[in-house]
């Protein structure tokens, strides 16, 4: 098999949704003796990217979307140790997670792995997170990009109070700040200072990739 | 005569030609300044039926709302199978803190709906208990003159809540047959549930389902997934149906009339022409005021406009898209006692809208 098929079924794993055939194909690249880090960027990342623009256009729906987050998962889980210790994969990191009082997170866990497909470090900082937190990860991981989710209208508080601690942190120009979720538009997140409110997770990715 | 407000709720939900729609919300409406106002609160008044009943009868009292409506989330019946809740405070709603059953579609480790709870039992148990005692509360103090809602969970939210909905959701791809054998054994206790709140006082079954969303499912997805199981348990009841489901739900409005509801509640999400196009006069259409915009974050003129623009579409009852956000203000309402006028500004209810918008000859306050 050569390179560009290999690079093929694994983008096309992730695109039929079929787990055990991504695992099948990143076990291939390896014993072809292809760079994983290859694989993973020209590979299945290629696949996700495909998913996340059709679910951006409704052409595809959430239960397509995970079932293809976890193909592509699944070809991870083989290539990522194959990564020489001494070649990082990626040097950007991003903090995502669903803000105090909101434990609503498949929105949040999309943005994840679409972020994830796109190169970033993705430090998962779960969902019902205090501010706080929120601000610790984001100095402890030297997160550059910072993104906050919420389903429900009561918790948009919680979001401005994350925005305005991380304001608070000395840290606010060295770190891009986005916000998701149904209650939220592009006035909520001008009003409580965030650098973006994303419709979707292709949306969040163009934009911190526009930024980082 | 006028009529009361009861009268003119029950008229459009029959989508009787009115003077004017009626102002009232099905979904979720308990704001701080509600509590405040008649000072019952969260997180009591979640599981005390005293204090339900008269946090929702202050949608009437002291909002001008034309009905009552009660519980306040979407966990209380996942709590009464088991799952793990916290319980929030006066101003976060209650969180469900874990699961009741295995269900794990990527590792194929699952429990069957073989093990369920006893169905009185069910009825009998924590805040499915208190909304029921509540509704009857509600009827008896409230009844003569408003509508009663009783909100439940619908059963493919519910069916997420007790498995997980990621894992449920993954499995509508990978494995639907399972997951509607589930979704089906689930809705065994909404029906139940819903015909209990009947029972119990309310005029309406006011279903919540956000789970089968068109930004979850597929909308041919919805009918299978879904749709075919509130048909069965809301659509077959011996009362007044509301199905209420987020997001723009336009593709699957004629999916929403097929479940035999009396009427759907939806969000601003579709614009309010659309889903009157698309409704066709199928049934009550009940919305769609935006929550978080205008509601919560806009001035009274924003909502104004927008209720102006719900009514001039042809909405039935003009109504919050979906749950009031509990933040939202209504200036004075604190101070203003129950069952006056309002001398400074004639406003209707939470919605803020001025009368003269809606055509409102007096203001509807209690009419005894």
């Amino acid at each position: 098999m050569d390179e560009k098929a290999i690079l093929k079924e694994l983008a096309d794993a992730v695109v039929a949704c079929d787990p055990p055939r991504a695992k099948k194909a990143a076990e291939t690249a390896l014993s072809e003796g292809m760079d994983p880090v290859k694989a993973i960027n020209e590979g299945l990342v290629v696949g996700m990217g495909v998913i996340g623009d059709n679910y951006a256009e409704r052409k595809m729906y959430l239960p397509q979307v995970l079932v293809a987050a976890h193909s592509m998962y699944e070809g991870l889980d083989v290539l990522i140790p194959a990564i020489p210790k001494d070649e990082s994969l990626t040097t950007k990191n991003a903090v995502c997670g669903v803000v105090q009082g909101d434990v609503h997170d498949i929105g949040k866990n999309i943005v994840k792995t679409m972020l994830t497909a796109a190169g970033f470090m993705v430090h998962d900082a779960g969902k019902d997170v205090p501010p706080e937190e929120f601000k610790k990860m984001m100095l402890d991981d030297g997160a550059q990009v910072v993104c906050l989710s919420t389903l429900m209208t009561p918790t948009m508080d919680n979001m401005a109070a994350t925005v305005k601690l991380i304001a608070n942190s000395g840290y606010r120009d060295k770190v891009i700040i986005t916000i998701g979720g149904p209650p939220t538009n592009d006035a909520f997140a001008k009003e409580i200072g965030a650098d973006h409110r994303d419709e979707n997770a292709q949306q969040c990715v163009s934009f911190v990739n526009s930024k980082v | 005569m006028a009529m009361s407000c009861r009268e003119r709720v029950l008229a459009a939900l029959k989508q009787e030609n009115l003077d004017r729609p009626p102002v009232a919300v099905f979904t979720t409406c308990d704001t701080i300044g509600m509590m405040k106002a008649c000072g019952a609160s969260w997180p009591e008044a979640h599981s005390d039926p005293q204090k339900m009943a008269t946090l929702a009868c202050a949608q009437a009292d002291y909002f001008g709302l034309e009905s009552v409506r009660a519980g306040f989330c979407l966990t209380q019946e996942a709590e009464a199978f088991g799952c793990p809740i916290n319980m929030g405070t006066e101003k976060s709603s209650p969180m469900l803190k874990g699961h009741r059953y295995n269900y794990n579609p990527m590792k194929k480790i699952y429990d069957e709906p073989d093990d369920l709870p006893d169905m009185d039992e069910f009825l009998r148990t924590g805040r499915i208990k208190t909304t029921l005692e509540a509704m009857g509360i509600m009827q008896k103090t409230h009844g003569e003159d408003y509508v009663v809602v009783g909100g439940n969970t619908g059963p493919f939210t519910l069916t997420g809540h007790l498995l997980n909905t990621e894992n449920l959701v993954y499995s509508v791809w990978t494995e639907p047959e399972r997951a509607q054998k589930w979704t089906k054994a689930i809705s065994a206790y909404s029906k139940a549930y819903g015909q209990a709140l009947l029972d119990a006082g309310a005029d309406v079954v006011q279903m919540s389902e956000p789970s089968a969303s068109t930004d979850i499912l597929a909308p041919t997805d919805f009918p299978i997934q879904s749709g075919q199981f509130v048909k069965d348990c809301l659509g077959s009841l011996k009362g007044h149906t509301i199905l209420h489901i987020c997001g723009d739900s336009a593709p699957i409005i004629p999916y929403m009339f097929d479940t035999g509801v009396d009427g759907i509640s939806v969000e601003e999400k579709v614009p309010s022409e659309k889903a009157i196009e698309i409704a066709n006069h199928r049934g009550c259409m009940v919305g769609n005021v935006g929550c978080a915009f205008p509601l919560f974050k806009g001035t009274p003129e924003d909502v104004a406009a927008a209720a102006k623009r719900s009514r001039d579409a042809g909405f039935n009852v003009i109504s919050a898209g979906c749950g009031v956000p509990i933040g939202t203000p209504v200036p004075g309402a604190a101070s203003r006692p129950p069952q006056t006028s309002y001398p400074s500004r004639r406003v209707c209810g939470i919605l803020l809208i001025p009368s003269d918008i809606l055509g409102i000859p007096q203001i509807n306050q209690r009419l005894k």
